[in-house]
């Protein structure tokens, strides 16, 4: 068999050879890490939209290599400057936690939400949601002349559970109810899109988090916006300026967001929910979020799958009209902030920031958009 | 029966004085021990209706698990042990209806046979424990259910290091945690073993974050040091419980060595024929037999002959089966019951039946090839045996040295020692990788010395050095962008898997080294004793395609094994030249042969892309001059060569704490990289495992043991305690035991006259 020279590779001359099969394994387990990676690069050329990866995140090659020349143009333009010059709309803030960046904006915004009466009469317009009906019995009910749950309470079959839900819909308890439609109705369900009704502009938190991984590493920029009444929305994003900024990032979020709020995410019940707990019983947080979450990308797979080769955020955005100035595929977050890790220039910060923002304004739109799409709007 | 049998074989016609030995392992009678306490009315109601009286070593278990003790169970294959261990935690859980426990086993196969067993107990116990098996195999939508409601949950290691990032999911199950079970421990030994130990320690970290401080109890095959092993595995202390207290049968131990076929008495008859008679023998006499085979391929052919056998004997064929890895879990269901309720009578496994999967005592084992250990030899032994009637085993040799060395001294078996199973704590490559997921579950602080006492601080410090964790007021955190579990597997291997279809039905999966020597195309595959043709291997998806036909050939792949080296870490020439460095070890399946039982009917040529690794390994060079000194004395250099890497493999468990199969070797007499005759020793492990770093460092020590095990070894030409080994790929030949004991005192001698560099070699822990 041919093989190339062998290369002499320096030894350590510190002299403690235990130090330096350490700082081998140590090296071996970084390069490990570097080629491990959770996205997928899909050239645009050879690849049929069909074959795209499902399971795991991916891009387009051309979006990766536009994101490296990025990187490297941010390098160059952010070298020597401090964080408050790169992102002037932030300042150090501390809590019981320690300290972590804070970004405070406030966005012009389209945020509409549907009305509470129109909530309650669509919640109480479909049958299925009590047990033990189904598409036939409900159709069979409605032709004898009860079209809502109101009128079933009249029915002698079913009047107790009517009145159950008829109650529990009179309380407009979004949390009660979110959990008695999860186990009736698909995740995806309008109806639990207008849940939402029940609930004022002032009591709606986007929440969108950004981290090193898929699972189990640290979040690095936590963002939240709230809905604010002159047509605009607050955000506010909490960045690690290095990891041991992370406690007080998560307990600043943990700190905007009291009991009687109700989450806007996109795929934040598998995702952002359990991450952020994740975090809090890593470094033994006595907390917890427990609130309603209206998971916007349920409701997106339902209403616009048919009309998008998938469900990416920038997909919908396209579909949306919404332009981004600067991007970077979410995927290379981990990489931009893991490079700002070990130059400690600020420049990859700046796109990770922007993304984060974008996404807590796309949110917004999506929600108020996504009305549009149901039968009960047309 | 047993007597009649063994009179019959031997007045038979056929009869060739296969027997080398007969061992008579005497019967013993059952001693029965006493509870100190009585058991809740539930429990005692279980063995009541199952008419159970304690044995000693059972009665022993409980009661010093109910002192809160961690015990070992050290006691032969159905002994009855997990009987022993699940009283006392089911005592636990009755008396306290929050208590949890964890039981870890080695495979999902034994997660499923256990699960049943305690899904009986649980019933008739009328306790709610939920019992449940949370593994890869768990759907999704069953796992938070079983999170929140199961109080004895089944995983195995692979799972379980999988899992503990998550710790926050399980926060009530560990809350309450109050048994660890791990059932097979001896199964965790070197490499593997040491990574499983890690994975313990961040258990027992994640418990005492939870306020849990579970007692564990650990069940193991009979090894050499259970006490020991059971502390490394765990850090805890343990009471042992070895006496056993069971009945036994007895029990008839013979050696059988296939006739020699000539004049010259060289050449044997094959073992997998002899094996095969014995198979057809004992299932015409109705004795339930387990033939252990040393190869998949090898169940399924002898099965297939046996088959034949029985037919030409008007004996109905469903009887007997093949059984092993890579059947799908439904068939391997199928055959353990049908065996359990005496459906079938004789079974052809590989090593995948030696593990503790009930499938009852049998009359008659039969082990086809020394399996290469003493334990192993006596786990699948104790398959045969019966409380109260004799049984059969039989040991069939090979024609190699190592199992003629055993047909030639049987007594030594007999009086061998077990092996020790070793763990290594100290090994850098496995506990750095093992600290860095531990720094993904909650952050590491010095506090964490007392799960990994060793170097700790200065582990961390070099992760710290690599940015893979930050060091924060609140400890150090991991902040790599990698999943640590994805980067530290237990194993250290990366495995593919290859899928085996037929006629677009799923047939089996196996591994891709597998799949190059078994589905190349052209190979015969088989399957349950029956014999597939291989259409296709796509190694791009994975796949194999291969067609049902009846064929009486079968086919065997050729390898040859290459070593270059790539980069050199260091360098000594104290004496002989010797490195330390990454390695490329390349397989290359050149050749595949096509056979009969007793003919060889054509060679093909095989194309297949390398299957290639890179390690760490050291290497040392014997100067030209040493080869024309030996070849002078008319003795073979290449067999010496050859011996020396054999005797060193075999001391370097010893001197690296790991499993002589953790590591490999190779010699050659003429090596391109260094132009000289070389040894090679490397990690079997993709990119290292620290066994060869911890070698080079006392080269000079290994030599002298070597030296010292084979000059006074008393075996003439080497023999299993000194150079024969029973992984060598090329059957134990050539070996020169003369030509070793030159080459090595040669080294030795180059090396004391140029020791001026000793210090900096001789260095290590």
């Amino acid at each position: 068999m041919l093989c190339s020279d062998p290369v002499k590779i320096p030894g350590d001359e510190s002299g403690d050879k235990e130090n330096s099969v350490l700082f081998r394994v140590a090296e071996g387990l970084r390069e490990r890490i570097e080629q491990s990676k959770e996205y997928t690069v899909v050239s645009e050329k050879d690849s049929e939209p069909q074959k795209l990866p499902v399971f795991e995140s991916w891009m387009w090659s051309s979006e990766y290599d536009e994101a490296l020349k990025f990187e490297k143009q941010l390098l160059k333009q952010y070298q020597g400057k401090t964080f408050e010059e790169a992102l002037p709309e932030g300042k150090v803030i501390s809590n019981k936690q320690g300290n972590c960046y804070e970004i405070s904006t406030t966005c012009f915004s389209t945020f509409r939400n549907t009305t509470c009466e129109k909530s309650r009469q669509i919640l109480l317009s479909d049958l299925k949601v009590l047990p033990g009906i189904g598409l036939v019995t409900e159709q069979i009910l409605k032709n004898e002349g009860y079209p809502t749950v109101e009128d079933l309470t009249r029915h002698p079959r079913w009047t107790k559970q009517a009145q159950t839900y008829l109650k529990l819909v009179n309380t407009k308890k979004v949390d009660l109810l979110q959990t008695w439609l999860w186990q009736r109705l698909p995740k995806s369900h309008p109806l639990l899109h207008y849940l939402a009704g029940f609930c004022q502009n002032q009591d709606f938190a986007i929440i969108d988090i950004e981290t090193l991984g898929l699972s189990e590493r640290p979040i690095i920029l936590l963002g939240i916006a709230k809905p604010t009444k002159n047509n605009s929305l607050s955000t506010k994003q909490f960045l690690l300026q290095d990891i041991p900024d992370e406690p007080s990032a998560l307990w600043a979020l943990l700190s905007q967001i009291n009991p009687q709020l109700a989450l806007i995410t996109y795929n934040g019940k598998s995702f952002d929910v359990p991450y952020i707990k994740q975090r809090l019983a890593y470094y033994g947080i006595n907390a917890s979020i427990d609130n309603p979450n209206f998971d916007v990308l349920h409701f997106t797979r339902r209403a616009l799958k048919p009309k998008l080769a998938n469900c990416r955020l920038e997909t919908v955005e396209k579909y949306l009209g919404i332009k981004r100035d600067i991007n970077i595929p979410g995927a290379l977050v981990p990489h931009f902030y893991d490079t700002y890790l070990r130059t400690k220039n600020v420049g990859p910060l700046i796109p990770i920031v922007e993304h984060n923002r974008q996404d807590l304004l796309t949110l917004a739109t999506l929600f108020s958009k996504l009305y549009e799409e149901w039968q009960f709007d047309k | 029966m047993i007597n009649e049998f063994l009179k019959n074989i031997k007045q038979s016609r056929s009869y060739k004085k296969q027997i080398a030995h007969i061992e008579e392992l005497p019967a013993h009678n059952a001693s029965f021990g006493e509870l100190e306490k009585p058991l809740p009315e539930n429990l005692q109601n279980v063995l009541l209706n199952r008419k159970i009286n304690l044995y000693s070593h059972q009665a022993q278990a409980i009661n010093e698990a109910r002192r809160g003790k961690n015990i070992v169970i050290n006691t032969p294959t159905a002994s009855g042990k997990t009987l022993a261990f699940n009283i006392p935690v089911l005592e636990t859980l009755t008396n306290c209806d929050k208590a949890t426990a964890l039981y870890l086993y080695p495979t999902k196969a034994l997660s499923n046979d256990q699960l049943k067993v305690l899904k009986d107990l649980e019933k008739e116990c009328q306790i709610k424990v939920n019992a449940n098996i949370y593994d890869g195999d768990t759907p999704q939508y069953q796992r938070a259910s079983i999170r929140e409601n199961s109080r004895i949950v089944l995983t195995n290691p692979y799972g379980l290091h999988q899992y503990l990032p998550h710790h926050n999911l399980w926060r009530n199950f560990l809350s309450t945690l109050r048994f660890i079970v791990i059932d097979e421990a001896h199964v965790y030994r070197g490499v593997f073993g040491s990574n499983v130990a890690m994975v313990i320690r961040r258990l027992l970290r994640i418990c005492n974050y939870y306020h849990a401080n579970p007692q564990i109890i650990l069940s193991s095959a009979t090894i050499a040091n259970p006490e020991e092993h059971a502390k490394k595995l765990t850090g805890k202390n343990f009471t042992i419980v070895s006496k056993d207290g069971s009945p036994r049968g007895k029990k008839s131990f013979i050696f059988w060595n296939p006739p020699f076929t000539d004049s010259t008495n060289t050449l044997r008859r094959s073992t997998h024929q002899e094996t095969k008679d014995l198979m057809t023998l004992n299932v015409l006499q109705n004795l339930q037999t387990l033939c252990f085979t040393t190869s998949r391929q090898m169940a399924e052919l002898i099965t297939r002959w046996t088959k034949e056998q029985l037919v030409t004997k008007s004996k109905p064929t469903n009887i007997v089966t093949a059984y092993r890895a890579g059947y799908l879990p439904q068939e391997r269901r199928d055959i353990e019951n049908k065996l359990k309720n005496k459906k079938l009578i004789g079974v052809i496994s590989t090593n995948a039946l030696e593990l503790g999967i009930d499938i009852g005592s049998l009359d008659s084992v039969i082990i086809s090839g020394y399996p290469g250990t003493i334990v192993s030899t006596w786990q699948q032994a104790g398959r045969a045996g019966r409380s109260n009637s004799d049984s059969l085993v039989t040991l069939v040799a090979f024609q190699n040295p190592l199992d003629q060395y055993f047909m030639k001294h049987p007594l030594d078996f007999f009086g061998r020692p077990h092996e020790q199973a070793i763990i290594d704590l100290h090994n850098r490559y496995i506990s750095l990788g093992h600290i860095m997921c531990a720094a993904s579950e909650l952050p590491v602080t010095e506090d964490d010395k007392q799960f990994f006492p060793e170097r700790l601080v200065e582990s961390i410090q070099a992760l710290e050095r690599e940015k893979i964790v930050s060091n924060t007021p609140r400890g150090w955190v991991y902040s790599g962008t990698a999943r640590t579990t994805k980067i530290v597997s237990l194993e250290n291997i990366t495995t593919k898997t290859v899928t085996v279809f037929c006629n677009g039905n799923l047939l089996e999966t196996l591994t891709l080294n597998k799949a190059y020597e078994e589905a190349h195309v052209g190979a015969v595959l088989l399957h349950q004793g029956e014999t597939y043709i291989c259409e296709s291997l796509d190694l791009d998806h994975l796949t194999a395609k291969v067609k049902q036909e009846n064929v009486h050939y079968y086919t065997e792949a050729l390898k040859s094994v290459d070593v270059a080296i790539n980069k050199i870490y260091e360098e000594n020439a104290v004496g002989t030249k010797i490195g330390l460095g990454e390695l490329s070890i390349t397989e290359i399946y050149h050749t595949y042969l096509t056979k009969t039982p007793d003919a060889l009917i054509k060679k093909t040529p095989l194309n297949l892309p390398p299957l290639s690794f890179s390690t760490v390994g050291l290497w040392f060079m014997v100067p030209a001059k040493v080869k024309e000194d030996i070849e002078g004395q008319g003795l073979d250099f290449d067999g010496g060569l050859h011996a020396v890497e054999h005797g060193m493999i075999a001391l370097s468990p010893i001197f690296a704490m790991c499993d002589r199969w953790d590591i490999g070797g190779l010699s050659t007499s003429l090596h391109l990289n260094t132009g000289e005759a070389t040894i090679f020793i490397y990690d079997g492990f993709e990119g290292g495992i620290g066994i060869s770093e911890t070698l080079y460092s006392k080269i000079r020590l290994l030599w002298e043991k070597t030296l010292e095990l084979v000059e006074t070894c008393e075996c003439k030409e080497g023999c299993p305690s000194c150079i024969y080994s029973p992984k060598c790929g090329n059957e134990n030949e050539p070996l020169d035991k003369k030509a070793a004991c030159s080459i090595l005192k040669a080294l030795l001698k180059m090396h004391i006259s140029d020791n001026n560099n000793t210090a900096t070699t001789v260095a290590g822990r």
